[in-house]
This record gives structure tokens, C-alpha cells and sequence, in this order.
């Protein structure tokens, strides 16, 4: 029952309106389709995940924004949204991270973190005095259980695994455009020039490694997983990430192949 | 000086336990009842300190009645000794604790078996044949684990007793039969 | 006295080629009076992990307890079975949680891990440092004793059934020696295709 004033329910909390909708998420979800457009890939030896990075002037000094973030070691996030939304969302996800590593002594595995992220998406939707967040994140990530793995959450609360997904403002043409592109056994290289041309279709302006941010997760090979286990390492060792943010200087030379 | 003995038989489980209500040196009291029937078919002997004695005897009773009228059926044996013991081991870690040494015994009707549990004030339970508590369970159990060692494969014929006295070393019959 | 050593018993741990063993005493006493002779002090904690305590035999029951809590919570969160390691941290975690006000016991883990089928041992102190052990680790009342049998009898690379028979010499010769131990024992072997579980009659007095 979305009116042009809101409608009755609107501006209270987030509660049922008379049809059985939740209006603030569908204001929420509008919201993030308003927000730039973010994809991600998953392949058979990892992942990618990109977004588009928009500055609103000129004298605004881009290398300062980071819209893909680590949370652990294991795993990384991009969003379309709000920015400040986001930004609690990665500092709670990277608390929640170093809380499980506390207990466990190892890293959460993606789904872990997701259904975290989740839980503290969905509580701003049943709380007082609180809205929902702004933001659709995706989560790529690695795990000794499920391999590589790449999950979309919404501002409802809910999650997904996706093979491939996009969300923002690009998001219909985009994942129409992945579905055409996306088969079962592509590789990394190739996901990330597939994300590059996604985000190519309907991009405004020139993409440049000023105004691209990649991220990926790379499947590490059985030596690195065995030496990362051995219990001699257990306590002090410092896994090798997985997960990593392409530099401006990756990214540009992505952009030139 | 409190004293308590409990022991299992094929089908039942016995409990015992003093009478006295005692402070120092003054016997205050000569018939005192220190079991409490918990259920239909459960049992609870009681002794320690004498304020927590009672309060958490009837925390126990209360509780335990509670959850059969909830469920509209009892603990059984090994459950209610699960509660008991958690109750117990919980005080101990709080701010001021029950010092309450308990043997639970019941009937378990689902398996139609006798049940008896030994419990002291730290919380620790022992699933025994036998049980007691207080200065009475250095001359008990020693009494009991003799009568049991009959029906153990470990019970030897005859032993072998010397005594050493102002007399000198000398050899003692002790009639096992007995 | 120690309270360490008020309800007394011992717990020893080894390992052998892709299997680990883990055995403990029977006796639950009051100092030097014994209360029962029935008292198990290592509890399964998934297939292929098991769990020994020794110390306040109250806190080993209220841990046993809470540990089921904890890796019950874990499987269902995690929809797999908990690992070794990871289990480990999960016990120091616990420990140290109450790091100013301990429970009163030690831990030992044994365990296989799910892929390579490695054998895993570790023990902890009362507040969860983790000590990752190549061979052996022993806690309880019989420490010292446990730790002199175990080091000339223990050696690389035993097939289950001599490990058995080197985790039961060692168990029972050092609980011979130490009156707060004893009564008999039981001892587990966990192997990539099964468990076993066998108690021995040891001195019984």
C-alpha cells in the first residue's frame, strides 16, 4: 500500500499493513535498487565480486572509498545502498568474525557469517524505534566445508546462495545478462572479465580503475589448505587469505585485456 | 554429626537416616524426619547444614511437584537426580550456597529397575549400589562393600591375618563364612 | 588439600598410526574415602572425538553438560560435525570464560579429523591453555606417575591394538601407585572405520 505520502504505516515501525506487506522493506528494497550496481560471479576456482564506485564530484579523491571490504580472511562483502548503512554492517560482520575466531580459534565458514549479517538485518525489521537497513550486500567467501560460496542478503533479513547475482540499480538487465553469459565450469579469469562487461552494460561514464573496485576469493590448492591445518602451526599460524581486493593497478590491467 | 545410608535391592531401593536435630553439644530434638518423599516413587535423604537443610528439601519437593503437575507426569529417577544435582552445583558457584548432602532413591517404573543417587554439597552424584553420608559412611561402606564382595568374582576364600602386639607376631583365623 | 585432588581420578591420552586412544580411572572418592567405583571420566563428544576430565568431579559433570550443550548448538548452527581442533578451542574458550573463578578440572582431547583421518590430542590447564601434544597427555591425580610409565612404554606409530595395550599398562601401573586413582578403568580406541570401548579390572583397593 505504497502512496505518494507513504501511506498510514510508513513512518511508524516497520509493522504489517493491512494486505500483509512490510512496507519499510519495500521503501528499503527501493532504496537499494536506487544504489550503484554490484555483481559477483561465482567460478569453479573462486570468486569475483565487483561494483561500480561513483563519485559525485570531480575533486573528490575516489582511492579513499572501499566499497568491497574484508571481513575475515576468508571472506569478503560488497553492497548497493546506503553507505553508512553499510558501513555498521562490516564493522558488526567483522566483530562477529573476530568473536567467532575467539571461540573457535578459525575463522567463521561464509554461511556462519551470512546468517549473522542476516539476523542483524532482520532484527532492524521487528525492533522499536529502529528502521531497516538500507543496503543488499554480496558475501563471497571460502570454507573447508562448502568450498567457494556466494550469498546475497536483502534488507528483510533473508539470504540466498547465487551462482551468479547482481543487485542496485542495474540489477534486471544485469543478471538477465549473466544468465546468458554464466555456464557451470567458467573460470576465475573469465568471471572477472564476465563482471567486467555486466557492469559495462548500462555504466555511465568511462570505467577506469578509478571507478571499478573488484574483489575475489581464489580456492586454494590442497598444500595450502594442508599446511594451513598442520597442528604445528595450530594456535600461531596466520592462514593464508583468501580473499583479496584487486588493487587500482589489477583492476586497470583487467580493464586493458 | 548427621548420618545417612541408602541401598538398592533387586526390586527397592532402602533409605535410612538419623534422627536428631542437634546444635554443638544439645540434642534439640529426637525425631526428626530427614527423607522426604518427592514423588509416588522417589525418595530424598537430606543432611548438612541446618537451614539449608530444609529450604532446599522443600525447593526440591516444590520444584519437582511443579514439573509433574506442568506435564501431568513425574521425573524420572535419573532425571530428577539431574535436576537435583544441577540445583546444587549452580549454588555452589553463587554468591551464598546450600550446604546439602543428599542420597536419592527411587523406583524407576519404566524400567522397573531401583535407582539410587549419591550427591554431596559440590554438586558431585554417583549412580551406587549403596550410599551414605556423614561419619557413619567410613564403618558402612566398608561394612557393605564386604557383604557385596560375596557375590563378586574377586571375593577370595580365606584370607591370610597377622597381628603384632606387645605378645609378638601371631597368626589369627578369621572365619569368612561368617 | 588441594581441590584438585579432592575427588581424585586420572585421564591419559595417546596416539597411534591413524588412531588415538583415551582412557581414564573408575574411582570417585571423598579424599582418601571412596564413594563409588563406577565414575567414567571421558564422554564421546561426536564419532570420532572424545572428551576426558579429571579433577572436581562436580564440575566434571556440570562441563560434560555443558559441552554436549556447546557441540549440540555447534552441529545444528553449523549443519557438520564439530573437528578436533577446532573442538579444542572451543573447551579453552570455555575455560577461560571463567578465568578468574575456574572449574576445577583438566581437560584432554582426542580425536580423529574428518579428511586425513589425523589423530589429535591436546590438554588444557584449568583456565584453557591449550598444550597440542605430539604423542601423550596425562592430567589427574596420577600426573606424575602417568607421565614416567607413559614415557618409556609410548612409542610412534602403534596399530590400535598395541596402542590399547600400551594405554592400558600405563593407566593401570601409574593408578597402582597413586592411592586417589584406580578401581579399574576404561578405555576408548577410535579408528578411522570404528570405536572401542573396553574396561579392565585393575587393583581393586
Amino acid at each position: 500500500m505504497a502512496t505518494a505520502d507513504g501511506g498510514a504505516y510508513s513512518y511508524s515501525l516497520t509493522v504489517f499493513s493491512p494486505s500483509g506487506k512490510l512496507v519499510q522493506i519495500e521503501h528499503a528494497l527501493a532504496r537499494v535498487a536506487q544504489g550503484t550496481t554490484s555483481l559477483g560471479i561465482k567460478a569453479t576456482n573462486g570468486i569475483v565480486i565487483a561494483t561500480e564506485k561513483k563519485s559525485s564530484s570531480l575533486l573528490m579523491d575516489t582511492s579513499m572509498i572501499e566499497k568491497v571490504c574484508m571481513i575475515c580472511p576468508n571472506i569478503g562483502i560488497v553492497y548497493s545502498g546506503m553507505g553508512p548503512d553499510y558501513r555498521v554492517l562490516v564493522s558488526k560482520a567483522r566483530k562477529s568474525a573476530q568473536g567467532y575466531w575467539k571461540i573457535y580459534g578459525e575463522y567463521p565458514p561464509t554461511r556462519i557469517l551470512v546468517q549473522e549479517l542476516a539476523t542483524v538485518m532482520q532484527q532492524a525489521t521487528q525492533s522499536g524505534g529502529v528502521r531497516p537497513y538500507g543496503v543488499s550486500l554480496l558475501v563471497a567467501g571460502w570454507d573447508l566445508n562448502r568450498g567457494p560460496t556466494l550469498y546475497q542478503v536483502d534488507p528483510s533479513g533473508s539470504f540466498w546462495a547465487w551462482k551468479a547475482s547482481a543487485i542496485g540499480k542495474n540489477m534486471i538487465n544485469a543478471k538477465t545478462f549473466l544468465e546468458k553469459r554464466y555456464n557451470d565450469d567458467i573460470s576465475l579469469e573469465d568471471a572477472i572479465h564476465t563482471a567486467l562487461l555486466t557492469l559495462k552494460e548500462g555504466f555511465e561514464g568511462q570505467m577506469t580503475e578509478k571507478t571499478i573496485e573488484l574483489g575475489v576469493i581464489t580456492v586454494p590448492s590442497e598444500e595450502e589448505i594442508a599446511a594451513g591445518m598442520a597442528v604445528e602451526n595450530a594456535g600461531t599460524m596466520r592462514p593464508k587469505p583468501t580473499f583479496r581486493r584487486l588493487t587500482e593497478e589489477e583492476v586497470k590491467d583487467y580493464l586493458a585485456m | 554429626m548427621e548420618v545417612s545410608f541408602a541401598l538398592t535391592g533387586k526390586d527397592y531401593v532402602i533409605i535410612a537416616a538419623d534422627q536428631n536435630a542437634a546444635r554443638s553439644i544439645i540434642k534439640m530434638k529426637g525425631d526428626e524426619d530427614k527423607i522426604k518423599a518427592l514423588g509416588s516413587h522417589l525418595l530424598m535423604a537430606y543432611s548438612g547444614e541446618p537451614g539449608d537443610t530444609i529450604q532446599f528439601a522443600e525447593y526440591v519437593e516444590r520444584n519437582l511437584r511443579l514439573q509433574q503437575m506442568r506435564n501431568n507426569h513425574p521425573l524420572r529417577p535419573q532425571a530428577a537426580a539431574s535436576w537435583v544435582r544441577r540445583s546444587i552445583a549452580d549454588s555452589l558457584r553463587s554468591r551464598n550456597s546450600y550446604s546439602v548432602n543428599i542420597l536419592l532413591g527411587g523406583y524407576d517404573m519404566a524400567e522397573n529397575t531401583p535407582k539410587l543417587y549419591w550427591m554431596d554439597y559440590l554438586g558431585t552424584q554417583s549412580d551406587v549400589p549403596y550410599a551414605a553420608h556423614g561419619y557413619g559412611s567410613y564403618f558402612a561402606l566398608s561394612l557393605l562393600d564386604r557383604e557385596v564382595q560375596k557375590r563378586l568374582v574377586i571375593s577370595f576364600p580365606s584370607f591370610r591375618v597377622k597381628v603384632v602386639d606387645a605378645e609378638g607376631v601371631r597368626e589369627v583365623d578369621v572365619d569368612m563364612s561368617v | 588439600m588441594s581441590i584438585m585432588e579432592y575427588n581424585g581420578g586420572s585421564v591419559v591420552a595417546m596416539v597411534g598410526k591413524n588412531c588415538v586412544a583415551i582412557a581414564s580411572d573408575l574411582r570417585l572418592g571423598n579424599q582418601a574415602l571412596t564413594i563409588a567405583t563406577n565414575f567414567e571420566k571421558v564422554f564421546p563428544v561426536t564419532d570420532r572425538i572424545m572428551l576426558g576430565m579429571a579433577g572436581l568431579a562436580s564440575d566434571v559433570l556440570t562441563l560434560r553438560d555443558r559441552f554436549r550443550l556447546l557441540v549440540n548448538m555447534y552441529t545444528i548452527k553449523e549443519e557438520r560435525e564439530i573437528e578436533p581442533e577446532t573442538f579444542a578451542h572451543l573447551v579453552s574458550s570455555t575455560l577461560y570464560e571463567k578465568r578468574f573463578g575456574p572449574y576445577f578440572i583438566e581437560p584432554i582431547i582426542a580425536g580423529l579429523s574428518k579428511g586425513s583421518n589425523k589423530p589429535f590430542i591436546a590438554s588444557t590447564d584449568v583456565i584453557g591453555c591449550i598444550n597440542f601434544a605430539k604423542g601423550f597427555v596425562v592430567c589427574g591425580t596420577a600426573t606424575d606417575k602417568l607421565f614416567g610409565v607413559a614415557e618409556s612404554l609410548w612409542e610412534p606409530d602403534l596399530e590400535p591394538e598395541d596402542l590399547f595395550e600400551t594405554i592400558s599398562q600405563t593407566l593401570m601401573n601409574a593408578v597402582d601407585r597413586d592411592a586417589f586413582s584406580g578401581w579399574g578403568v576404561v578405555v576408548h580406541v577410535i579408528t578411522p572405520e570404528k570405536a572401542f570401548t573396553r574396561y579392565l579390572r585393575a587393583r581393586m583397593d
